[in-house]
């Protein structure tokens, strides 16, 4: 049984950090590409999410590198992502591959079957070493977000372009290698160090927060690198979502540190009901951005995207009122890198411009959202 | 109180139940009536280009009733069936409409949900009333009038009334009077029954001399078994009804043809799509036309297709069409 799932940020550490622990085969798809993405079109539903299009381009392409068991999770909505896997699964068969989609759903009344296709896939391992491999993968699923956290916070202060993006791709290597609790806290020491290492300069920086679909803030192939690109232009970046909050949906969110209840509370005045998937998070956290003296916001949404279409209708209002500028990038397979570039090049100089007029005590007029 | 109810969305399912139950409060209830280009443009322009088209729409209803009113009635439906949602965009409805409004007029939202529990709901509807009146008997009775007026508009879709003549109460105008040819219309309601933006496909169909079989005129009980095969759960309460009648009707052959309504950019429809199209195929089902409309959809090319459509399914069935007839003479 080769077993395989779809890219999603830095996913792929921790799923396989689960089988190596496990010693159970898997195949990791090729990193995404345009080759993925044309796939993803070519077979996937004319206007179905973006996310459901790359996913099913990484899964044709784990297909044939050889894997035959592909994992997904699946749910109950109110958003698509709960229905994906179903219809990956028929469009695949249709397409004419060979394989099985094990569908791993979480809700209390589909538990007995989740856990009777968890012990297919964990091939008579312990019960015991994979509840260990899970807890230890998480730990470092935990590391990593904060290691990311860290290089959004300093990116934009690299004397060398890339550099922390360099150092960010050996720690998560790092991290990955870990093999104990022991190791991984001495890993934890040394990339914090690396990260804190990579030669700086003073720089003016703005602060910008990212908000938007959960896939497209985490995915820096297919957001066109946005983290790196604000990062590159001068912009301390903090996120609203970290891989953390999905793997263990608490709802306190260590990383970016914004309890569920505090962001529903936020968004009130504006949104005022859970709509599935990001989108009481993106207005609520754009917010808590302008509560936190952030000089903008940065909000990735894939087309077609039914939580974040509220949000991006929403979001206008809450520029408005609260005098913060916000850049809706409404992203899919058409999206130029170069378009979005020369966009967030002008919203960081807003920005910028508008911190500047506050420092100086000037009266800054209200933008409207672009 | 005059309250405003736009005609948009969800009023193609609700509207009986929601205007009888605010005019026997007392309130004066206007609508916005019937989509007009007008409003469709002022929604376009207004709502954000990525909505779907059902959702522009109801934008435009929106700033349709801006200045005529001193609230708007926009019900928050979550939940309208326990374990299944509704679409996301109606989970943020009267947020998106108090964004429309910008803050004019204040929005009235009563939150329906039967995930909750039927107390809840109860609650919702009698704290709606109690901004009309203070009579709680009134209120219960205001409640169950409107109920069954609403049953009563169901049974009549049921029958086969479009949702025109079964607002008002007409019972002749059958869509299904057993002409030889019969397609199903398949599609959200604000899909089929909004005759500006289906640019009137029912009474076109209609005066082709094709009957039409709605989603509301599937039997209640083929629709749920054909869901119960699925291997999972669809888990949007109205999805759940088209995917069962597009399914019911292919199994047992209720039609000669169906045609799939989906505005642009639908979410929901654009996954069940997919069920639906290969499930028809193995089923080696009816022809199926997904037809697509947006804003830009233009009239000539849509009833081209439709045209097209349904010589194909007369020439399959052995009917000539009236315009091969006249040829051949
Ligand atoms: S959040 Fe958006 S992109 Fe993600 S599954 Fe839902 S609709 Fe699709
Ligand atoms: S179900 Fe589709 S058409 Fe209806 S509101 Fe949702 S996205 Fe729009």
């Amino acid at each position: 049984m080769k077993i395989s799932w779809p890219h999603m940020g830095s996913l792929e550490f921790v799923m396989s950090s689960v089988f190596e622990e496990l010693g159970l085969d898997y195949v990791l798809p090729p990193p995404s590409s345009q080759r993925t993405l044309e796939l993803g079109t070519r077979y996937g539903p004319e206007f179905a999410c973006f996310p459901l299009k790359t996913t099913l381009g990484n899964f044709i392409e784990a297909i044939e590198a050889g894997a035959d068991t592909l994992i997904m999770v699946a749910g109950k909505g109110p958003c698509r992502f709960g229905f994906y896997a179903e219809t990956q699964r028929r469009i695949l068969e249709d397409a004419g591959y060979r394989f099985r989609m094990v569908m791993l759903e979480f809700e209390p009344n589909k538990l007995p079957a989740t856990i009777r296709k968890l012990k297919e896939l964990k091939q008579g391992r312990p019960w015991r070493s994979v509840a260990w491999a899970i807890k230890f993968a998480l730990s470092k699923a935990y590391l990593i977000d904060r290691l990311e956290q860290q290089a959004l916070h300093q990116r934009c202060l690299d004397r060398e372009r890339g550099a922390t993006t360099k150092a960010l791709e050996r720690c998560y290597r790092m991290v990955w290698e870990a093999d104990s609790y022991a190791s991984l806290r001495k890993v934890e020491q040394e990339a914090f160090g690396l990260l804190q290492n990579v030669p700086r300069e003073e720089r003016e920086t703005v602060k910008v927060g990212i908000v938007g679909e959960f896939y497209l803030v985490l995915e820096p192939f297919f957001n066109l690198g946005v983290e790196e690109q604000l990062g590159n232009l001068g912009a301390y970046v903090e996120r609203s979502v970290y891989l953390t909050d999905w793997l263990r949906p608490s709802g306190n969110n260590p990383v970016a540190g914004q309890h569920d209840r505090e962001v529903e509370e936020a968004a009130r005045p504006y949104l005022t009901h859970f709509v599935g998937g990001e989108g009481l998070r993106s207005v609520g956290a754009t917010v808590l951005y302008h509560r936190n003296g952030y000089d903008g916001v940065v909000h990735v949404m894939p087309f077609t995207c039914m939580p974040e279409t509220i949000a991006k209708s929403i979001l206008p209002r809450v520029s408005r009122d609260l005098g913060i500028p916000v850049l809706s990038l409404v992203i899919d397979e058409m999206t130029g890198k170069a378009g979005v570039a020369t966009r967030l090049e002008a919203f960081v100089d807003l920005a910028r411009f508008r911190r500047r007029a506050r420092d100086a005590g000037i009266d800054y007029s209200l933008q409207p959202a672009f | 109180m005059r309250v405003g109810i736009p005609g948009g969305l969800l009023y193609f399912r609700y509207g009986k139940l929601w205007t009888s139950f605010l005019q026997a409060l007392g309130a004066e209830v206007v609508e916005s009536g019937e989509t007009t280009r007008s409003i469709l443009s002022s929604g376009v322009s207004k709502a954000e280009n990525e909505s779907c088209l059902p959702v522009k729409v109801f934008y435009g209803h929106v700033l349709a009733l801006r200045d005529k009113v001193d609230a708007i009635f926009v019900p928050r439906l979550v939940s309208v069936k326990k374990g299944t949602h509704t679409c996301p965009k109606m989970l943020g409805l009267p947020d998106l409409a108090r964004a429309a409004v910008e803050d004019k007029v204040p929005v009235i939202a009563p939150t329906i949900n039967f995930q909750e529990g039927m107390w809840a709901n109860y609650r919702a509807v009698y704290s709606l009333g109690r901004l009309f009146t203070r009579d709680p008997l009134r209120i219960v009775r205001a409640g169950l009038e409107a109920w069954s007026e609403h049953r009563l508009y169901l049974e009549r879709l049921t029958l086969g009334l479009d949702h025109r003549s079964a607002l008002k109460g007409e019972t002749e105008d059958l869509l299904c009077e057993g002409r030889e040819l019969r397609i199903g219309v398949i599609g959200h309601h604000y899909n089929v029954y909004d005759t500006f933006t289906t640019m009137s496909l029912l009474d076109r169909l209609s005066s082709m001399g094709v009957d039409v079989v709605t989603a509301d005129m599937v039997p209640e009980e083929l629709k749920r078994r054909e869901l119960r095969r699925l291997p999972k759960d669809i888990y949007w309460s109205y999805e759940q009804e088209v995917a069962g009648a597009i399914l019911a009707c292919t199994r047992y052959r209720l039609v000669d043809g169906i045609i799939f309504m989906i505005s642009f950019p639908c979410g929901p429809d654009s996954i069940i799509r997919v069920l639906c199209e290969q499930e028809n195929r193995r089923m080696g089902g009816v022809p199926m036309l997904s037809l697509v409309i947006d804003e830009h959809t233009g009239e000539g090319g849509f009833l081209t297709r439709i045209e097209a459509f349904v010589d194909m399914l007369r020439r399959r069935k052995g009917i000539a069409s009236e315009v091969r007839e006249a040829v051949a003479v």
